[in-house]
C-alpha cells in the first residue's frame, strides 16, 4: 500500500474517476443533490446552497441580498455565481465548479502528503516516518469519502472554504508563506473561523521557509504574515462593500456566526443549548462558547510546537465539533488530514471504538431526524442525543490522535520507554 | 486511587480478561431474552389509559341506527350489483351516489411498479365539508373494495356510504370528513396519501384535484364478513413497523368494549384469556409484524405521514349487527372531532399484549439493548484478539513488563469490501 509506483496515468485516472462519480450522480440522479441540499447535516445556515440561490436572486434584482435575513454567506459569492449561467436552466456549470473545487482540494492534499511534513517537520523527525501513505492514497481517501461526496453533491459553500484551507497548508509546506497567508485570508473571508488557524499556520510557514530567502526573526516573520492577512482581508471587505453597496454584510455574515441568531438544527452542540437558554444568559454563554473554541488554538500551538501540521489537523477536528454551525463537511476535512499520520496509527488505542461510534452516529442521525421532523414520534432530544454521540466520536478521534502524536514525540525523548505501558492523566 | 488505577491497568493485560467476553456476551443474551419473557407479567406491563383529555371517548350518545338500517340495506344492494365489475365501472356508479349526498367528489388514477409487480387502479374520494370548521383539518374514513386477504369488502363499503350520509345530517363536525374508496388495501391508499401530501411521482400517480386540511386521523373499515359479529379486531401496524399513537387504539377500545359492549382483539388473537401465554403470544406476534414492516391494512400507508390510523375488522359469530359497527365508527369520529391538536400525548413506541395492557419503550428497550450489546462486546473482543501478534508470545503472568504494547497490523481492505458489497446488494430486491 505504499503506492510508490504512481504514474501520471493513475493520477489522471483518480481525478477523472472522482469527477465522473460526482457528475454521474448529478446527471443520473437529479433529485439526490436537492435532497442532500435540504439535509441539516450538510447545509447549515452559513453554507446552504438554497440560501445562496435566494441571495443570488435578490442580488440580481438589485435588492440587498441580506434583506430578509436568509442569506448569511460572503458577498463575493454573488458575483461569482452570477457569472455562471442560470442554475435552473444550465446547472452543469455549477456542478463543474463544485467538482473542480473538490479536485483542487485533493491536489493540495496530495502536495501536503508528498512533502512528508507529517512525518518529519523542521524540529522533529518521527522514528516511524517510513510507514506512510502516498499522496495518491490520501487524495483517493478524500475524494471517495462519502462525507466529501455528499458535501459536494449538496453544493454546500463550505467546499470552497475547505479548498482554501488545504491550499493554505499546501503553500505553507512548500515554502510559500505569502501564498499561504493569502489562501488563509480567503478561507477566513468565506467562513471566518479559519482565522483561528493563523498562529499554527504562521509557525508552519516559518519552519518550512526556503533557506535562500528565510527571515530569521520569528517576530518579524509573524508580523509580516499577520499584516498580509489583514491587508488581503481589508481588500476583500472593501470589494464586498463595493459589490453590495454597504457594510451591511458584516453583521449578516460574521455577526450571525458570532451571535448564533439562526438556530436551525445542525450536527453541532450549540443550537440546542441556545434554544433552551434564557435570554439573559445568552451573551454570557456566547462568550463562553467562543472562548472555549478559541482557547484550543494557543494551547495546542504551544504544546505541539515542533509539529505545526499536527496542530492544524487537531484544530480542524475541534472546529468540526465545537464551531457554531458545523456540518459533515468539516468532518470530511478533518478525516482528509488524519491519514497523513499513518505512521502513528499503531499507537492509537481506540480506532475500533471511534470507527464504530462514527458509523453508528452517521446511520442513526438521519433516522432520528426523521423521527423528530417527519414521523413526529420523536422529539428534538432524539436528534440532539445523536449529535452528542457524533461529537463524542470525533472528540475521541482528536484525543486519540493527539495521544499517539505525543507518545511518538515522547519515545524519542525517552528511548528506554519504547513499548512500555503508560498512563494518561 | 492511583494504586487502584494502576492495578486496573495491570488487570487489562491479564490473559484471563480476554476469555471473559464470550461469557459476558452470552449473559447479555440470556438476560435480554429473560427480560422479554417477564414483560407480560402484571408487574412489568401497565394498564392502558387515555392520555389526551380532549378525546373523551365514549362520552357521547351515538344515534346511528333506526332508519339508517334501511339506507344501509339499499346501499348494500347497490354494492352487490357491482361485484365483479371493473374498478372504473364501480367508481362510475358510486360517484353519483356520493354526489347525490351533496359531497364534493374526485378521482385519482395510479400505476405503481414495485418489486416486479404493477399496481394500477382508480381511487374515488368524497369530502364532507365541516359545518363548524374551516377546512384546515380532516378525518379520513377508508373503505377499500378488497381487503388485504382479497375478500370483497361487502359490508364495509355500504356501511361507509351510510355513515357518510348520516354524518352529513349532523351540524357538529369541526373537521372535514373524507371518505376514501380504494380498489385495494395497499396500493390505493398509498397513492392517495402520497398525493395528498404532494410526495408522489406525477408521472405514475395523478395529483388530487380536491383537498382538505391536515389529516388528524384515519379509520379503515374491513368488514367482509356477511353474518353478524361478536368482536372487533383492531389492526394497527404501519409500514416499516411504525405505530399509531396509543391514544387512538385506546379510544376505539374504550368505545367498543366500554360503551358498546363489543369485544376487542389484537394481532389475530381471536381467543384471549388474559393469561400469561396469550399475552406473550400477542406481544410476540406484534413484534414479528413490526419486524417484517409490511403493510397490514388500508390504514398502514397513513402512519408514515404522521396520520394516526387503524383498521377495524369485525369477526366472530355473535349478535352485533352492522349498526353497532357504525356506532363504533361514529363514536371514534366524535372523539377525533374533539381534538384540539394532533395526537401527541400518548406513546408511539409500545408493545400491546392485550386490549388494555401494554409495555412502553422504557420497559422493553433494555431487553433489546442487551441483546444488541452482545454483538458489540464480541466485536470488540475479536478486534482486540486480531490485533495481538501471532508469533507465539505466551508470556507468563509472572514476568510483568514483557507484554508488548504494540498491536499487529490488520489488513482491513478485504473484510470492509465484503461488508460494503453485501450491504450494497440489499438494493436489488427493490427492483427485481
Amino acid at each position: 500500500m505504499d503506492g510508490a509506483m504512481v504514474t501520471p496515468g493513475r493520477t489522471a485516472g483518480l481525478f477523472a474517476g472522482a469527477a465522473v462519480l460526482r457528475l454521474a450522480i448529478f446527471t443520473l440522479l437529479p433529485k439526490l443533490p436537492d435532497l442532500l441540499t435540504g439535509r441539516v447535516e450538510i447545509s447549515t445556515p452559513v453554507t446552504s446552497f438554497k440560501r445562496l440561490q435566494e441571495g443570488l436572486f435578490l442580488y440580481n434584482h438589485n435588492v440587498s441580498p441580506y434583506d430578509g435575513g436568509v442569506y448569511h454567506q460572503a458577498p463575493l459569492f454573488l458575483p461569482l455565481f452570477s457569472l455562471l449561467p442560470d442554475f435552473s436552466s444550465l446547472p452543469i456549470f455549477t456542478y463543474l465548479l463544485y467538482t473542480a473545487a473538490d479536485l483542487l482540494s485533493a491536489l493540495a492534499l496530495w502536495k501536503i502528503a508528498d512533502s512528508g511534513e507529517a512525518g518529519s517537520s523542521a524540529l522533529f523527525t518521527s522514528p516511524r516516518k517510513g510507514k506512510r501513505w502516498s499522496g495518491f492514497i490520501i487524495a483517493a481517501l478524500f475524494l471517495f469519502n462519502p462525507f466529501t461526496v455528499a458535501t459536494c453533491l449538496g453544493r454546500s459553500t463550505s467546499v470552497f472554504t475547505t479548498c482554501a484551507i488545504l491550499h493554505a497548508i499546501a503553500k505553507a509546506v512548500s515554502g510559500a508563506p505569502f501564498g499561504a497567508m493569502i489562501a488563509l485570508s480567503f478561507a477566513s473571508y468565506l467562513s471566518m473561523y479559519p482565522l483561528l488557524l493563523l498562529p499554527p499556520l504562521i509557525l508552519l510557514s516559518y519552519d518550512r521557509q526556503r533557506p535562500e530567502r528565510a527571515t530569521k526573526s520569528g517576530l518579524k516573520f509573524a508580523a509580516t504574515c499577520a499584516s498580509v492577512v489583514a491587508g488581503v482581508l481589508a481588500v476583500l471587505f472593501q470589494m464586498s462593500s463595493l459589490v453590495t453597496g454597504s457594510w451591511e454584510f458584516l453583521p449578516s455574515t460574521y455577526g450571525v456566526q458570532l451571535t448564533l441568531s439562526d438556530l436551525t438544527p445542525n450536527v453541532g452542540l450549540w443550537w440546542y443549548f441556545f434554544v433552551e437558554m434564557f435570554d439573559s444568559f445568552r451573551s454570557f454563554f456566547l462568550a463562553v462558547f467562543w472562548l472555549h473554541l478559541a482557547s484550543y488554538v494557543g494551547g495546542l500551538t504551544m504544546r505541539i510546537r515542533r509539529q505545526p501540521l499536527v496542530v492544524l489537523t487537531l484544530l480542524m477536528g475541534i472546529f468540526g465539533i465545537f464551531k457554531p454551525y458545523p456540518s459533515i463537511s468539516d468532518t470530511s476535512l478533518f478525516l482528509a488530514l488524519v491519514p497523513l499520520y499513518r505512521h502513528v496509527f499503531p499507537l492509537m488505542r481506540y480506532t475500533f471504538v471511534i470507527a464504530a461510534v462514527i458509523l453508528y452516529a452517521s446511520f442513526l442521525g438521519p433516522a432520528f431526524y426523521h423521527l423528530w421532523i417527519y414521523a413526529g414520534s420523536g422529539n428534538a432530544n432524539f436528534f440532539y442525543a445523536i449529535t452528542l454521540v457524533w461529537g463524542l466520536g470525533q472528540s475521541l478521534l482528536v484525543c486519540d490522535l493527539m495521544f499517539a502524536v505525543l507518545r511518538d514525540e515522547w519515545e524519542v525523548e525517552r528511548p528506554e520507554m519504547v513499548g512500555k505501558e503508560i498512563r494518561q492523566i | 486511587m492511583p494504586r487502584l488505577l494502576a492495578s486496573a491497568l495491570q488487570l487489562r493485560r491479564d490473559p484471563r480478561i480476554l476469555k471473559l467476553p464470550p461469557y459476558l456476551s452470552l449473559l447479555c443474551i440470556l438476560v435480554g431474552v429473560a427480560w422479554l419473557f417477564l414483560l407480560p407479567l402484571d408487574q412489568y406491563s401497565r394498564r392502558t389509559y387515555i392520555s389526551e383529555n380532549a378525546l373523551l371517548p365514549g362520552q357521547v350518545h351515538t344515534y346511528f341506527g333506526g332508519s339508517d338500517q334501511n339506507v344501509f340495506r339499499a346501499y348494500k344492494h347497490e354494492v352487490k350489483e357491482l361485484i365483479g365489475q371493473t374498478n372504473t365501472e364501480i367508481n362510475d356508479r358510486l360517484d353519483p351516489l356520493l354526489k347525490g349526498l351533496g359531497l364534493k367528489t374526485a378521482r385519482q388514477n395510479f400505476t405503481y411498479h414495485a418489486a416486479g409487480h404493477t399496481y394500477a387502479g382508480e381511487n374515488l374520494y368524497a369530502i364532507l365539508q365541516a359545518p363548524r370548521g374551516d377546512a384546515t383539518e380532516a378525518i379520513v374514513l377508508v373503505a377499500a373494495w378488497e381487503n388485504v386477504r382479497h375478500e370483497i369488502n361487502r359490508n364495509g363499503v355500504p356501511l361507509a356510504l351510510t355513515l357518510l350520509r348520516y354524518f352529513k345530517r349532523w351540524s357538529l363536525w369541526s373537521k372535514d370528513i373524507i371518505l376514501l374508496l380504494t380498489p385495494d388495501s395497499i396500493a390505493g391508499p398509498q397513492a392517495w396519501v402520497d398525493a395528498y401530501h404532494d410526495a408522489h411521482d406525477p408521472s405514475r400517480v395523478s395529483s388530487l384535484p380536491v383537498k382538505s386540511g391536515l389529516l388528524q386521523g384515519a379509520i379503515a373499515l374491513d368488514y367482509a364478513q356477511e353474518s353478524r359479529f361478536d368482536s372487533v379486531h383492531i389492526v394497527y401496524d404501519g409500514v416499516n413497523g411504525q405505530l399509531p399513537n396509543l391514544d387512538l387504539i385506546n379510544s376505539v377500545n374504550h368505545i367498543a368494549s366500554g360503551q358498546m359492549g363489543i369485544g376487542v382483539a389484537l394481532q389475530e388473537m381471536w381467543q384471549h384469556n388474559n393469561g400469561y401465554r396469550d399475552r406473550l403470544r400477542t406481544m410476540l406476534r406484534g413484534m414479528l409484524r413490526q419486524g417484517f414492516g409490511l403493510a397490514s391494512g388500508a390504514h398502514s400507508s397513513f402512519i408514515p405521514y404522521h396520520v394516526d390510523a387503524v383498521t377495524l375488522r369485525p369477526f366472530g359469530d355473535g349478535w352485533q349487527d352492522e349498526m353497532a359497527m357504525g356506532r363504533v365508527v361514529e363514536g371514534t369520529f366524535r372523539s377525533l372531532n374533539n381534538l384540539l391538536e394532533h395526537l401527541h400525548q400518548s406513546f408511539f413506541f409500545y408493545l400491546l399484549m392485550q386490549r388494555d395492557r401494554f409495555v412502553s419503550i422504557g420497559t422493553y428497550l433494555p431487553s433489546a439493548m442487551l441483546v444488541a450489546a452482545n454483538f458489540t462486546i464480541m466485536a470488540i473482543a475479536l478486534w482486540v484478539k486480531s490485533g495481538q501478534p501471532t508469533e507465539g508470545t505466551t508470556t507468563t503472568p509472572a514476568t510483568k513488563n514483557t507484554t508488548p504494547a504494540t498491536t499487529a497490523e490488520r489488513d482491513l481492505f478485504v473484510p470492509l469490501g465484503v461488508v460494503a458489497l453485501i450491504h450494497a446488494l440489499s438494493i436489488v430486491p427493490l427492483y427485481v
